[in-house]
């Protein structure tokens, strides 16, 4: 995990809850298997194998389910997601507060999630958040894990984008951008990278949480993405992947933190990208999840972390293109799959569709870039903004529907919640980073960002489709619009 | 956090968790108070210590710790022995909340900070990692501290490679034991350059892989280390001119001074441009930077050095470019004379074009030619149309393939005396390496290692003929990838795309193989008995374009038929005229952006393709940020606005791809996007436009 440091969930609230029973809805859990013995010459074989049985055995288990029920074992269980979430987030609250060193990722993790899913905050916890994390505000500027912590660059980022995605000008005026500014410009060095926090560590995380919190908040100025470029390249591993620090091995987190990082500084067609997308495509396996590293075993987490890479890949470089379902989704464990989620999109597609679809303004006029206009060179100015605009142009470099199925079929837990992989517990960092990666696939084909995709891009019925993100921001768009415009001037 | 053992905690745990969590709470706040008040008390530093053995991520602690330790050592009047027991309690702290997360950033970073300091033993060091690495083989903390470790304390780069090693024969899955060998062989290498010696180390590693790869041929670590292992075996190399236009020697007939529009097609005859400026393309094998007019020189009567401006062509806003164009202006020339004027252009005589690596071009490069002039005598009919159909077309006869300029190509090499800068120790390597793998794949299927052998086989082409005018190896190659979509249907389109770019490196390697798809255009009228030279690709089911670097002379080309979703790279086509892309996969205007830079492009076809099949939000698109970034900036002419009554802004695309353009003739039906709507805009925004889907436009 790049970003995330929370080291005691468990004191986040109760892990186990009573399991409901859905009405007419079997849990979607395969019967036990029997334990066979794992094949293979290395532990890690073995470990793999085993993954891939457990997986292939979910897989052929909802194979053979009727077709209503493979609707709903695909659907995504919004109402118990968002119960999950709201507990957690009311365990968040003062008088529990800052426990630990993460406090402000937990709130991200669940604040982004619930954006992700269209469900509002209501104002009195969204009150208590904001104090909250303005207690955590330094007075010298940036965020730590908890009041009267040292401020943290990850903290910040994740403190931002938190207030960011409640939104609303209370949130964003509680930022207090020009000692987030003073903050970012102390933990920069003058090799190009930044450090975590004062006497802390320098890596890729660290160029990334300051970079977009930057550009975010509008004070992304060529003093902070000086040299930042030279940095990123040099971790940049003969693989393709980028590492969090010189001499490490490519790391699907780091990657996903160091391309965003170039893109946001104009810097990106410096890195090898042809050899970046090799790495990339080739970390999805047979278990239609992302690994993280070369023989790793998949996680849903980077789900985001190199789906997210794969789909700001696409937006740089018109490429391997296949259009509609049928084609290139051959490769599914069972390709029945596409038939069932074909049959419940159409039934769900009406009523959905509007939700997702964006407000248009009837009068338009011409402008030059965005409203963004931060006292920075052209280089550095619009990136973030326009990025988003940019369309995908050929069609995926990674399989967005096998992504979708390893998603909802064996990260979600129908109970509420993402796991890393079967027989793991849920979190919130991977509910957080599961609903995002989902975001990103059923938007990876999609022209803009926050045009609708088409119904076969959604697996699952088609209202399991969430708010679409900003890819290098991972904040919900239309936040991160409100955001730009907010802190324009 | 992640990727630990985590148990579920059972009910009765929940009371227990309340009261622990109501001890840290207390526990934190008098340790924050602590670290407010800067007090360095043993009590003070206990309370830090038990908060980070509970929750090692609490990096205020650590701080903390680090303002207490430099605190006590410049209070202790500096006996060694005291300074050694505060930093050993340190350590101490470090392995009580390394064994609670052994994935601590704080606490892998604060034991640096204590070991930079001077204390702490290689043995002890290389103990704790031994525990931490058996307990998980690929944790990179521990991997970064044990280089850091190495480094610090001056751990025998051998004994480390040993240690690798040992663990690679434990369990060759371990990628992180493979990775940490290849930097300890970097190490190595760098060492040895000097003494040459580096070719027995690398032939050596190729042993030891091949023993991983045979034990499981799809096994992913081993395959990676072997990528790395080529990449020492073909280091990085200098940039190079691998391609121009016009080519050497060659002699130029430019039909003087008109425009385009005024004289359509009829122009052509042998080769012959109409242009009242003609560009010199210079392609190189790799992006590089500072092509001006003092890294290359032009001598000519006509045209003076300092007023060629030199531009990258690319589509990023991007300095560095693998294309360059610069404008010879023919203002200048007699259109009177018929002597052929000789433009001479040298390159690389001085440092400055250099790669983003920082290598200069590696060969000097003198470019010669010749000019005329010659003025335009046929009257053909505005009216004229370019048709596509096939009875239009007929084979080149053989005088006129002389005329071809990419023929003259191989020249290139002659004249500039280039030596192929590979050694025989590196065309060995990759044959024994491809025969290997060979060998392999006879008794595997491994979709790993069919690509490795697909990339050495291309490897080998073109080291053997840095032109990539030989392609001993395409036709395995492409049975390779044609494989690989069957077996990973997965990942099918990215092979092939891979594939397509392998099939034109075929189709276009030799001046045979050319040829067959060079034809003669009939369907205009023409002075001579022969129309120009067409080049068709059509129908070979390409998803992706490439080798460019061959088709800088083309003027007609038809790549109909396709599977095209992408024509990047398209914007070194300097001379393009005419350009079918009728029947493919392009699937928006967007995607049509390399033909902004085509000022020659007159007549287009891109009927029967996706533009506009994809649901999109047009209106909200432009009224946000339409005239976007402005990416890719190569504006030719002034600054164009739309006509005031352009319905430029549902078309926004469609505006930023065709305004530069003056197109006479444009096919666009069978796209979703095409209503009477959209023709009416197109109108307005190409006035000179004359056939609109086939219909004259002058006889409505």
């Amino acid at each position: 995990m790049p970003i995330g440091i929370a080291a005691s969930f468990r004191f986040a609230g109760p892990r186990k809850e009573k399991k409901k029973k859905k009405l007419g809805g079997a849990r979607m859990e395969p019967p036990p298997p029997p334990p066979p013995p794992p094949l293979g010459t290395t532990v890690t074989q073995r470990d793999q194998w085993t993954v891939e049985q457990e997986v292939g055995r979910i897989y052929s288990f909802f194979a053979q389910l009727p077709p209503a029920a493979q609707s709903f074992a695909l659907e995504v269980q919004r109402d118990n997601h968002i119960e999950y979430l709201t507990r957690g987030l009311r365990g968040l609250a003062p008088s529990f507060g800052s426990l630990d060193a993460s406090r402000p990722w937990i709130c991200y993790w669940i604040i982004h999630s619930l954006a992700l899913l269209g469900e509002p905050i209501d104002a009195e916890l969204e009150e208590s958040i904001i104090d909250f994390l303005s207690r955590c505000q330094d007075p010298s500027g940036g965020y730590g894990g908890g009041p009267g912590q040292l401020p943290h660059l990850a903290t910040t980022y994740a403190a931002v984008n938190s207030l960011i995605t409640l939104g609303g000008s209370r949130s964003l005026s509680s930022i207090n951008r020009d000692k987030v500014h003073n903050f970012l410009r102390q933990m920069k060095q003058p090799s190009g990278g930044f450090r975590m926090h004062d006497g802390g560590e320098i890596d890729v995380r660290a160029c990334y949480t300051a970079i977009s919190v930057a550009s975010t908040l509008n004070i992304l100025d060529d003093e902070l993405a000086e040299k930042v470029g030279d940095f990123i390249l040099s971790c940049q591993t003969y693989e393709g992947g980028i590492a969090g620090e010189p001499g490490s091995e490519a790391h699907g987190g780091y990657t996903f933190c160091g391309l965003a990082t170039m893109i946001l500084i104009n810097e990106v067609d410096r890195l090898d990208l042809s050899r970046l997308i090799d790495w990339v495509v080739f970390r999805q396996g047979v278990e239609c999840g992302f690994q993280g590293r070369v023989n790793k075993l998949v996680d849903g987490c980077y789900s985001f972390w190199q789906g997210g890479a794969c789909a700001l890949l696409q937006k740089l470089h018109p490429f391997g293109l296949s259009e509609g379902g049928e084609d290139e989704s051959t490769d599914s464990i069972d390709s029945s799959l596409y038939a069932a989620s074909n049959v419940s999109e159409q039934e769900e597609q009406e009523n959905n569709l509007e939700s997702a679809s964006p407000q248009v303004d009837g009068t338009c006029q011409f402008k030059q870039g965005g409203p963004q206009s931060a006292s920075c060179s052209e280089n550095t100015g619009n990136a973030s903004y326009n990025f988003h605009e940019r369309c995908a142009e050929g069609g995926s470099l990674f399989n967005s529907s096998a992504l979708q199925q390893y998603i909802l079929l064996c990260s979600q837990l129908p109970e509420g919640g993402f796991r890393d992989k079967p027989g793991k517990f849920r979190d919130f960092y991977h509910t957080c980073y599961c609903l995002s990666g989902l975001t990103v696939c059923q938007y990876s084909r999609s022209k803009h960002a926050d045009s609708p995709p088409l119904p076969w891009d959604v697996v699952g019925p088609y209202s399991n489709l969430l708010e679409p993100i900003h890819p290098l921001h991972n904040v919900v768009l239309s936040k991160y619009q409100e955001a730009n415009e907010f802190f324009a001037g | 956090m992640h990727g630990r053992p985590r148990t579920a905690p059972k009910p009765e745990d929940a009371a227990a968790s309340a009261a622990k969590a109501q001890k840290l709470r207390a526990l934190q706040s008098q340790f924050l108070s602590y670290h407010h008040s800067r007090i360095y008390t043993e009590e003070a530093l206990d309370a830090s210590a038990k908060l980070l053995e509970i929750n090692p991520e609490y990096y205020t602690a650590w701080n903390y710790r680090k303002l207490a330790v430099e605190h006590r050592v410049g209070e202790s009047g500096s006996s060694p022995e005291y300074v050694k027991s505060i930093f050993d309690e340190e350590l101490k702290v470090v392995e009580n909340a390394l064994r609670q997360n052994f994935k601590s950033y704080g606490a892998w970073y604060h034991r640096t900070w204590v070991l930079s300091k001077g204390h702490s033993s290689l043995d002890h060091e290389l103990r704790l990692l031994d525990r931490f690495q058996k307990a998980d083989p690929r944790n990179f903390h521990a991997w970064n501290y044990r280089r850091f470790v190495a480094a610090l304390l001056g751990r025998s780069v051998e004994d480390e490679l040993q240690y690798t090693e040992d663990l690679i024969g434990n369990n060759f899955s371990n990628y992180s034991a493979w990775h940490n060998r290849s930097m300890l062989l970097s190490e190595i290498l760098k060492k040895k350059e000097q003494e040459s010696s580096s070719q027995d180390v690398i032939s050596k590693e190729y042993e030891f892989v091949l023993n991983a790869l045979y034990t499981d041929p799809d096994d992913q670590s081993g395959w990676f280390y072997h990528l790395w292992l080529l990449d020492q075996t073909f280091k990085v190399k200098a940039p190079l001119l691998v391609s121009s236009w016009p080519v050497p020697g060659f002699d130029l007939v430019v039909s003087g001074n008109v425009s385009f529009a005024d004289h359509p097609l009829s122009s052509f005859s042998e080769f012959t441009v109409a242009l009242e400026r003609f560009p010199v393309v210079l392609y190189f094998n790799q992006n590089v930077e500072g092509v001006n007019s003092s890294t290359v020189t032009i001598q000519s009567t006509f045209v003076q050095n300092e007023d060629v401006t030199w531009k990258p062509l690319s589509l990023q806003n991007s300095p560095a470019s693998k294309v360059w164009v610069g404008y010879l202006d023919l203002s200048g020339v007699d259109h009177h004379s018929s002597a052929p004027y000789t433009v001479e252009i040298k390159l690389g005589h001085h440092q400055g074009i250099m790669s983003s690596n920082g290598l200069q071009l590696s060969i000097p490069f003198d470019l010669s030619f010749t000019v005329s002039v010659k003025p335009l005598e046929t009257q053909s009919s505005k009216d004229e149309k370019v048709a596509w159909e096939e009875d239009k077309f007929c084979a080149c006869e053989t005088h006129l393939q002389v005329a071809i300029p990419c023929l003259c190509y191989d020249g290139i090499t002659v004249d500039n005396k280039y030596e192929p800068t590979t050694s025989d120790w590196q065309i060995g390597t990759i044959a024994e390496e491809i025969s290997q793998i060979r060998n392999l794949l006879a008794i595997s299927d491994s979709k790993i290692g069919k690509i490795t052998l697909a990339r050495l086989l291309m490897a080998h082409d073109a080291m053997s003929s840095p032109y990539a005018t030989k392609t001993v190896h395409a036709e395995e190659v492409l049975g390779l990838y044609s494989e690989l979509m069957k077996l990973d249907p997965s990942h099918y389109q990215y092979y092939k795309d891979e594939r397509s770019l392998v099939l034109l490196q075929q189709l276009l390697s030799s001046r045979e193989t050319l040829l067959r798809y060079c034809f003669c255009y009939r369907g205009i009228t023409s002075p001579s008995a022969y129309g120009p030279i067409c080049l068709r690709l059509n129908n070979q089911s390409i998803s992706r374009m490439g080798s460019f670097d061959k088709l800088l002379w083309v003027q007609l080309l038809d790549l109909s038929d396709n599977e095209l979703h992408s024509i990047e790279g398209m914007e070194a086509l300097q001379l393009l005229r005419c350009l079918n892309l009728g029947r493919n996969k392009l699937r928006s205007f967007t995607s049509l952006d390399p033909l902004r830079y085509l000022r020659s492009l007159k007549v287009l076809n891109i009927s029967h393709n996706e533009i506009g099949l994809h649901s999109i939000d047009t209106t909200r698109y432009s009224c946000s940020a339409s005239p976007l970034s402005h990416n890719g900036e190569i504006i030719w002419s002034d600054d164009v606005f739309p006509p005031e009554d352009a319905d430029v802004t549902n078309y926004w695309e469609a505006f930023m791809v065709f305004k530069s353009l003056e197109l006479t003739q444009l096919d666009i039906v069978g796209n979703a996007v095409t209503n009477e709507k959209f023709k009416s805009f197109l109108l307005k925004i190409l006035p000179k436009l004359q056939f609109l889907d086939g219909q004259n436009l002058h006889q409505i």
